[in-house]
């Protein structure tokens, strides 16, 4: 297992590099440039020059590349030519409320998810099956940004029940936060929903299909103990694997959610950076970005090894 | 909301905003006019109003509005700016709204787009509106503590027609002030030699210039973390894309008519949300005060909240949709011509605008926006004319042609619009829709803005047809997308921006307004009206409906 966890942890190096080396490349190849960026478009050609000249945005693609690299991994992320803000805080203080944000929704969505995948597997092609797959498919297809807007409509505009922003006052509690934060999590529940239940439908149905099953039927172990000792434990492999790739979506991917409700995470960060051909801001945001997908799914397959033995064992 | 409902609802808005002093009787009757009232209910409408309210700055006790309320904090929301806030290079809405609440310009803009002394109690021009005096206010002092004087200005001015200083002021200024060109006669004086004689000049120097915002000789950059101004308000906080808190500034110059300190407000917060759905919603729930623009498009369900009220100012925002006539089909005016009377404008600027914006006839010469110019004869749609001329320019069979335009605001509705409306008269509209950012990416002699066949352009207000014209339809503009070089226009318009009274310049508008219109470099279909959207207890925002906003006199009612 530690031999696995190692080998992992170093493949993290030359896949970071990659990803840093094909976010530059590919910032070059988007339309603009940062000193029109900064200027606007009623800026003169010369005084766009004279600003990435400035800046450096003028000296070849490799040499940029390297200053920033050494800059970054000796700690250095630079500061924003856009926003004249230092990248590193900006980047960790949107990571953590992206953090934020995706586990509290990953603590609703999880047990919640998997308890009517489970309840819809043991009861195949019940009336509780049909409803479940088909109420959690429904929801996984309505668009964030709609049902975004909608639950904002009843419970904010309207109801009145809870606040149209996912961040409280200044001077808050912080357990306010979590008040915050019930209405931007509900539409990543409605997306993920579906998703992870239905992954543990399926995983308990092919469990319960399974020789080992009747066998601990047979034997008369009680209902309970099959389920808990014997169908969970298996039927999860598959799930915690989805759960482990959707991590690092929630974290990085949520763009629209954080425009909707004006909260200042990591995707916003990212696409803003894109789009402003801020490259240190979205490299930085790139890579840690990279690396929580890269954690998440490591914690999976650490989970899924420790669920089965075979793996473990290089089975 | 039906035409009857809006009507009343639009009449009762002029009627409020002659008894708050807002808008000058006379304003009242020229608006009333430009939206078909009678003359007989414009005559109620005045009488509504009481008393002979003339000022264009009461204080807001003056009239019928509630007295104000001193104290409390205003939530506005817009959005965030895409870069630092530095006066000297913002350029965006964000940016603009927040350093002109802390700074402040040499002459305001009033509410119909008029100038108004700021920091300037007066100004005048030589003969031939060459050279420029400014007399400036004394006792003005920066949130520093350093005393505001002629030189603060011309370190100002002069940075801002330096290329270094990255200022979007420098391409409205080109080729009218130079570096140098900005003199210090004594500490309360101001001389501005201009390249040559422009008669609109002021206008350049205004809020409407947005970064001409007067700071101390000393500045030298990074505002964020030094911001300094003249302005009613202080910075307090400002995190980036997030949100921005002012406090008033205790020292500030500013009265009200009643001699009360200004500004009556104790704090102001914007919350800063990119999406329009977003901010909207906030509006709806009460959390926020003001949205100090309104976007119509998307924005339907404000107009009927009982909670809110919807402001109309008068604005002169264009999309210019302009025929590159370096190209073809584009070097022949008929051809444009022929676009132009395909437009059905009334319809458009129902559609876009559910009707409230100004009709536009291809001319910036427009009374209705611009009081006092020349009528121009109006462009209805008429296929006939089109095809007529397509036939005479050799496109009897047709035409087909590409409108290049960014995925922004309502540009992409406006060029289905036109590809709809030309079809009948058998000129096939491909459209090229690009992002905000490719639409304006690259140097001046590739990007797609200024070099496309025929594109959509996105303009704020301006305050004269002067400075249109001045900004894209002379061989020396900067921002020229037709490149039209029309040597009658550009003797014409010398001469105009060299006279600066204003009985010997109307001949020389109407000539101006004709040659525009007739050879249609760019058409013109509507000017924007522009919206703020405020919670019905918050009185006193100033300013023309666009991005520039005062606030020194805004209240809020319990």
């Amino acid at each position: 297992m530690l031999r696995l966890i190692g080998r992992r942890l170093l493949l993290m190096i030359p896949t970071l590099i990659l990803v840093s080396i094909l976010v530059f490349a590919l910032a070059e190849v988007l339309p603009g440039d940062v000193g029109r960026s900064i200027l606007g478009p009623y800026a003169t050609q010369e005084q766009v020059e004279i600003l990435n000249k400035e800046l450096g945005a003028d000296k070849p693609l490799y040499e940029r590349y390297v200053s920033w690299a050494v800059g970054f991994v000796t700690g250095d992320w630079g500061v924003s030519p856009l926003l004249n803000i230092p990248v590193r805080p900006t980047v960790m203080k949107a990571l953590g409320n992206s953090l934020l944000l995706a586990g509290f929704a990953l603590v609703i969505i999880v047990p919640v998810s998997i308890v009517l995948g489970v309840f819809a597997g043991l009861r195949k092609d019940s009336f509780l099956d049909r409803g479940i797959t088909v109420s959690s498919l429904s929801m996984t297809v309505i668009p964030e940004f709609v049902s975004g807007v909608i639950l904002l409509y009843i419970f904010a505009v309207w109801l009145k029940w809870l606040p149209v922003t996912a961040i409280p006052p200044d001077g808050s509690p912080f357990v306010d936060r979590f008040y915050y934060l019930i209405l931007p999590a509900i539409p990543l529940m409605f997306l993920e929903l579906g998703y992870i239940a239905r992954m543990a439908r399926v995983g308990t149905v092919q469990v319960l299909a399974m020789p080992y099953i009747r066998t601990a039927v047979l034997k008369g172990l009680p209902r309970h103990r099959v389920v808990f000792g014997h169908v969970l434990r298996n039927a999860m492999v598959p799930t915690v694997t989805v759960i482990g790739s959707q991590v690092g979506w929630l974290i990085g991917g949520l763009v629209v959610i954080e425009t909707l409700f004006v909260y200042p995470g990591i995707g916003k960060v990212m696409v803003d950076a894109a789009q402003t051909h801020d490259v240190v801001m979205l490299e930085a945001s790139v890579l840690v970005v990279a690396v929580i997908y890269m954690v998440a799914n490591l914690i999976a397959d650490i989970v899924v090894a420790l669920l089965n033995p075979r793996i473990r064992m290089g089975g | 909301m039906t035409d009857d409902q809006y009507r009343r609802d639009y009449a009762h808005h002029l009627i409020e905003r002659v008894r708050t002093g807002q808008m000058t009787r006379r304003q009242l009757l020229v608006r009333a006019s430009v939206f078909g009232f009678s003359l007989s209910a414009a005559g109620s409408m005045l009488a509504a109003c009481g008393g002979d309210s003339t000022s264009t700055t009461p204080s807001a006790s003056a009239s019928g509005a509630p007295a104000p309320v001193m104290g409390g904090t205003l939530s506005v929301v817009i959005p965030p700016s895409l870069t630092d806030l530095d006066p000297v290079t913002i350029y965006d809405q964000g940016g603009i709204v927040l350093i002109s609440q802390f700074c402040e310009y040499l002459i305001d803009l009033d509410n119909t787009n008029g100038l108004k002394p700021k920091l300037a109690v007066s100004w005048s021009a030589n003969t031939d509106a060459s050279v420029w005096t400014f007399k400036l206010r004394q006792g003005v002092k920066f949130t520093d503590g350093s005393p505001f004087e002629a030189a603060d200005v011309v370190a100002s001015i002069d940075r801002l027609v330096d290329p270094k200083s990255g200022s979007a002021a420098l391409a409205a200024l080109a080729g009218i002030l130079s570096p140098g060109g900005t003199k210090a006669v004594d500490p309360a004086t101001v001389e501005f030699t201009l390249d040559k004689p422009f008669a609109d000049f002021p206008f350049l120097v205004c809020a409407s210039s947005y970064n001409t915002v007067m700071l101390p000789r000393t500045y030298k950059g990074d505002w964020v973390n030094n911001p300094v101004g003249t302005g009613p308000w202080m910075l307090k906080e400002y995190k980036a894309k997030q949100k921005c808190t002012a406090v008033k500034n205790p020292t500030y110059w500013g009265k009200d008519a009643s001699g009360n300190q200004l500004p009556y407000l104790d704090q102001v917060n914007w919350v800063l949300v990119q999406d329009e759905s977003a901010a909207n919603l906030q509006l709806q729930s009460g959390a926020i005060d003001l949205q100090q623009q309104t976007v119509f498009q998307g924005s339907q369900a404000l107009f009927a909240d009982p909670n809110l009220r919807v402001d109309i100012y008068p604005g002169s925002g264009i999309r210019e949709v302009a025929f590159n006539v370096t190209k073809d089909p584009w070097k022949k005016k008929e051809v444009r011509q022929a676009v132009a009377y395909c437009l059905d404008r009334p319809a458009i600027n129902k559609a876009l605008y559910d009707g409230r914006s100004n009709l536009g006839f291809d001319t910036f010469w427009e009374p209705t926006v611009f009081p006092g110019n020349p009528t121009p004869p109006p462009r209805a749609q008429d296929y006939d004319m089109a095809k007529k001329l397509l036939a005479d320019a050799g496109y009897a069979d047709g035409l087909e042609f590409t409108l290049t335009f960014s995925k922004y605001l309502e540009n992409p509705q406006y060029a289905q619009l036109i590809q709809a409306q030309c079809k009948p008269a058998g000129i096939t509209v491909k459209l090229d829709q690009l992002s905000y950012e490719a639409y304006y990416a690259g140097d001046n002699d590739v990007t797609p803005w200024l070099n496309a066949a025929m594109t959509i352009t996105e303009w704020g207000s301006r305050p004269t047809p002067g400075v249109y014209a001045q900004a894209m339809l002379l061989p020396t503009s900067t921002w020229s997308a037709s490149h039209w070089d029309n040597k009658d226009f550009n003797t014409t318009f010398d001469q105009y921006m060299s006279t600066p009274d204003e009985a010997a310049r109307t001949p020389l508008a109407t000539k101006l307004s004709q040659i525009q219109q007739d050879d249609t470099p760019i058409l013109l279909a509507f000017y924007i009206t522009q919206l703020r959207t405020q919670k019905k207890n918050v009185f006193g925002v100033q300013g023309p409906g666009n991005f520039y906003c005062d606030l020194s006199m805004a209240f809020k009612t319990v």
